[in-house]
């Protein structure tokens, strides 16, 4: 499809260095390429093994990643899944990855560049989550399967090396988040009561998708008292209504995690549809829970036509309306749940894996080039 | 502003002074590399209309000399 040694000598291309893990990692911590850990050398060998499962011109950029607005193509994207340790095979859902979130709806410029700690968040759905073993219960944003820590990691350097998100110069998180290091799982549609994200999002069940999202780091919600459904959904209502998130002042799309065992409660009497309800209208704070200068510098202006004259016990909702609420199952066994805010301006994007000819890919192994 | 530099219209960016790398960054990836950043007092956030006013002050001195050296 594409010859590699050739596109290595266009200038910029590649770099010569001796293949010696020690002198390629002092190489790249001098250049910057890096996310602070050591990193896989990516040989001319090893892109090309990654590079077996692409198959779209491997010159050609796929998308442009902000701020920088570098040109993604599959060499460069290869040489970063070296860098972060994929396998080849998971290169095909690394590129969706890439792909959705360089869509606009995403916003990724803000995300990437503003003072917020947002990262974008990569939800996998389908049979390719579980051909290519991506975590979905338990610790599944911890550490321990090598798809999710490294998949995630490859993004966090494409969007180092390739879009320019370098701390203080493309990224100007006051904070950042371990986020930013990986933060990619999959649903755990298996335990799920309901049906999954990508097919709620409009999908066909047999697509295999992510499901992008700016996000923060997920906040526990604890609730192991509950004996029903809507004591639990009061339990994460509670907990969404917090004064400093983003979503509050936009229409954003936050995402709830219900475990497993929260989630099964919550189906015994909610569907999908009715706990989105549940939340969107139990999950608000109070203004008195707003300091005055945010009361009268940000409420009055944004909730201009619902609260022009706001009084302590007027309700700011966690989300404007039911479906801007995301619900996802992750996790394994226990009593808990998370909620997830977001960067406030930005939108989740779902895609779908497909293969160059635009068919929904049953297995990576369709993109296999032989 | 890039676009707007481009077509010939006198343009300038104000930002505070953490975010002018950032600034600088940008201009060059949309091919105004000379695109003018006037530097205004850090934070924007947090601070009272006065202070608002204040950063105007600061900025509008700047502005002007842009045009200026613009139009001779």
């Amino acid at each position: 499809m594409s010859n590699l040694a050739q596109m290595l000598q266009a200038p910029g291309a590649g770099i010569d260095a001796d293949d010696d893990f020690d002198a390629i990692n002092a190489l790249m911590r001098e250049k910057g390429w890096s996310d602070g850990l050591p990193i896989v050398p990516p040989t001319e060998a090893r892109v090309a093994a990654m590079l077996a499962y692409c198959d779209r011109p491997w010159d050609q950029p796929i998308a442009k990643i902000a701020p920088r607005w570098g040109e993604a193509t599959p060499l460069r994207l290869a040489a970063n899944a070296v860098m972060a340790g994929c396998q080849p095979r998971y290169f095909p859902l690394y590129m969706l990855a890439i792909e959705a979130m360089c869509e606009e709806p995403l916003n990724l410029y803000g995300v990437q560049a503003t003072t917020h700690l947002c990262a974008p968040l990569v939800i996998v759905n389908g049979p390719v989550a579980r051909e290519l073993d991506i975590n979905s219960g338990h610790n599944a944003f911890g550490p321990g399967h090598q798809a999710n820590a490294t998949i995630g990691r490859a993004i966090r350097l494409a969007l180092v090396n390739i879009g320019g998100a370098i701390p203080a110069l493309g990224d100007m998180s006051t904070f950042g988040s371990p986020a930013k290091y990986s933060y990619l799982v999959a649903e755990n549609e298996a335990e799920s009561p309901w049906e999954p994200l990508h097919v709620e999002r409009g999908l066909p069940r047999e697509a295999s998708a992510v499901t992008v999202i700016g996000a923060e780091c997920p906040h526990n919600v604890n609730d192991h008292e509950s004996l029903d459904g809507e004591g639990v959904l009061m339990t994460i209502a509670g907990t969404m209504g917090i004064a400093g998130v983003n979503d509050i002042y936009y229409q954003a799309q936050p995402l709830v995690i219900m475990g497993p065992e929260h989630a099964k409660a919550v189906a015994a009497s909610f569907s999908k549809a009715e706990a989105k309800r549940f939340l969107q209208r139990h999950g608000h704070l109070t203004v008195s829970k707003l300091s005055k200068d945010n009361i009268e510098r940000r409420v009055k202006v944004t909730f201009k036509d619902r609260l022009p004259n706001p009084k302590p016990d007027d309700l700011i909702y966690a989300v404007q309306r039911p479906e801007d609420l995301l619900i996802a199952v992750i996790g394994g066994a226990g009593k808990h749940s998370a909620y997830v805010p977001t960067f406030g301006a930005t939108l989740p994007v779902t895609r779908a894996l497909k293969t160059a000819d635009g068919k929904l890919a049953k297995s990576v192994e369709d993109f296999r080039q032989r | 502003m890039a676009n707007l530099q481009k077509r010939g219209l006198k343009t300038a960016v104000i930002c505070s002074g953490p975010f002018l790398k950032l600034g600088q960054a940008q201009a060059r990836v949309f091919g105004v590399p000379d695109l003018p950043l006037l530097v205004i007092p850090h934070p924007l956030g947090g601070i009272s209309i006065d202070q608002v006013k204040a950063r105007a002050e600061h900025a509008l001195p700047l502005f002007a000399k842009v045009l200026k050296e613009n139009t001779q």
